[in-house]
């Protein structure tokens, strides 16, 4: 199972609390846990990808293990230790509360 | 920041003497600090622990920018403000605070909206910037501002139970467009007063904000600069994530493209969309909903809150969260007249945009509300 960490507003809307786990196949990709991520919780379709282009929102990015995966290609396999279970999948969204 | 050859009295060495029996700060740190010119954008839940412990460490020119007035729902959280205080501008009743904590402390007050028309000249007078703002488009503005001015943006925000914090420096290190280049559509993210804050989050996080204030002022140790810290308060865990510099920033990358301040309401309210079609949200004002409903119009109203909301007020009528509509839109009928609303009309007009994206196409969004409704046509509505 990989391990997702939602920012709050999105894991409302999944209306899930905490940590998330999905089930994906390998290769462990970037693209292959949003799928998953959205198959399970429809309401986050639109959210962190474009519903059109499927490209990632420029207002979230994606953590793994303490780094920027971002810019890196959705196609690219992601660290062991998210495969494992070791580590979250990280989806940081802006927020602007003050 | 060079130090002034500033002399202190012996009220103000008694005043700051644990500071200075510490190597790391010392007569010239604390030299430092008194000639330190920091602003603060916002006296609210950031804003009010960043302006008190910069004071009471001895910052000697503090400036606070605030159009607003005290709220009593910002008592909660605002903790620069009382009881005696709702109705005063929060620079006001800011400035009375900090000169009560510290009278040695310069307090500059700005009774003014942050823009593009006055931002330059507000940051010319002062050495970094703190933000502490409630929304993107000063954000956006003041990330800039600062960029601009060649100038440090301490930034942090927070929602519900979690916090950013980091050190925007564009001439050192990344800014706020190399993390987020654009901000999220309207609606996408509620704000405080849609989704709710703990009250000390905000607290925890200015503390932050003012820690990574004086160490930029003294020059010492690590600075949040180029590191991202993610606050989660509900399991008071923290990461920590590094942040690159893009080197397609259009505002600090190798070719940029913003060279001055733009209308950040505009490029806050227009980008992010994905298509005209779906930001248009048909919408029924609450005096209009009133009208109809008294004039026997068949109505469905349907509350998308929580249910710890819809406990506190709430139309007769359907209630689906806005996280369950997907697994529940089977529950509504396609060819009735329905009005959506939440807390102010933002949740809903998601709602609405959703609903009518899957063939509802008889959906309204009440703007402004439950709270639209409650200040405009039922005043005896409990608020939140």
């Amino acid at each position: 199972m990989i391990r997702v960490i939602l920012p709050a507003h999105l894991s409302t809307l999944a209306r899930e609390k905490g940590e998330l786990e999905v089930e994906v196949g390998e290769p462990v990709t970037q693209r292959a846990i949003l799928d998953a991520l959205e198959e399970r919780y429809p309401t986050l379709r639109g959210t962190i990808r474009d519903r059109v282009t499927w490209r990632r929102r420029p207002y979230v990015r994606f953590f793994a293990c303490g780094r920027d995966l971002s810019l890196e290609s959705p196609d690219a396999p992601l660290p062991e230790a998210i495969t494992t279970g070791a580590e979250p999948f990280l989806v940081i969204g802006a927020i602007a509360g003050g | 920041m060079a130090a002034s050859a500033t002399n202190f009295t012996n009220e103000e060495m008694l005043r700051y003497s644990r500071h200075l029996i510490m190597p790391e700060v010392a007569l010239e740190g604390q030299q430092k600090l008194k000639a330190a010119r920091v602003l603060c954008i916002g006296a609210g839940g950031l804003g009010s622990p960043v302006a008190l412990y910069l004071a009471a460490a001895g910052v000697g020119t503090l400036g606070i920018v605030d159009f607003d007035v005290v709220d009593s729902s910002n008592l909660q959280r605002q903790i620069i403000h009382g009881t005696a205080d709702v109705g005063r501008p929060k620079v006001e009743s800011a400035a009375e605070k900090i000169r009560a904590l510290n009278p040695f402390v310069r307090v500059r007050t700005f009774d003014a909206r942050l823009s593009s028309d006055n931002a330059l000249d507000i940051f010319r007078d002062f050495d970094i910037i703190v933000d502490g703002a409630d929304n993107f488009a000063t954000r956006y503005l003041a990330n800039d501002a600062a960029a601009l001015s060649g100038k440090p943006y301490v930034y942090a925000s927070v929602f519900r139970f979690e916090g950013q914090a980091t050190v925007f420096d564009a001439g050192n290190g990344p800014c706020y467009r190399c993390l987020y280049p654009e901000p999220p559509p309207p609606g996408m993210v509620p704000s405080c007063a849609e989704g709710g804050i703990l009250g000390v989050l905000p607290g925890l996080l200015g503390v932050i904000q003012a820690t990574e204030t004086i160490k930029l002022v003294l020059g010492s140790g690590d600075s949040l600069l180029g590191r991202l810290l993610l606050v989660d308060a509900l399991g008071m865990r923290f990461r920590e994530l590094a942040l690159r510099k893009d080197p397609d920033c259009p505002l600090c990358g190798k070719s940029p493209t913003i060279h001055g301040l733009i209308d950040y309401g505009e490029f806050c309210g227009i980008r992010g969309e994905e298509t005209p079609n779906e930001a248009v949200v048909p919408e029924v004002t609450p005096e209009s909903l009133k009208r109809e409903l008294d004039e026997g119009r068949k109505l469905v109203l349907l509350d998308v809150r929580e249910p710890r909301e819809r406990e506190i007020c709430g139309l007769p009528g359907l209630f689906i969260p806005l996280g369950d509509l997907a697994e529940r839109v089977h529950e509504l009928d396609a060819a009735d007249d329905t009005v959506v609303y939440c807390k102010s009309g933002v949740r809903s007009a998601r709602a609405v945009t959703f609903l009518r994206g899957v063939g509802y196409r008889k959906v309204r969004n009440l703007s402004g509300g439950i709270d639209g409704w409650a200040a405009r046509v039922d005043p005896s509505m409990p608020r939140h």
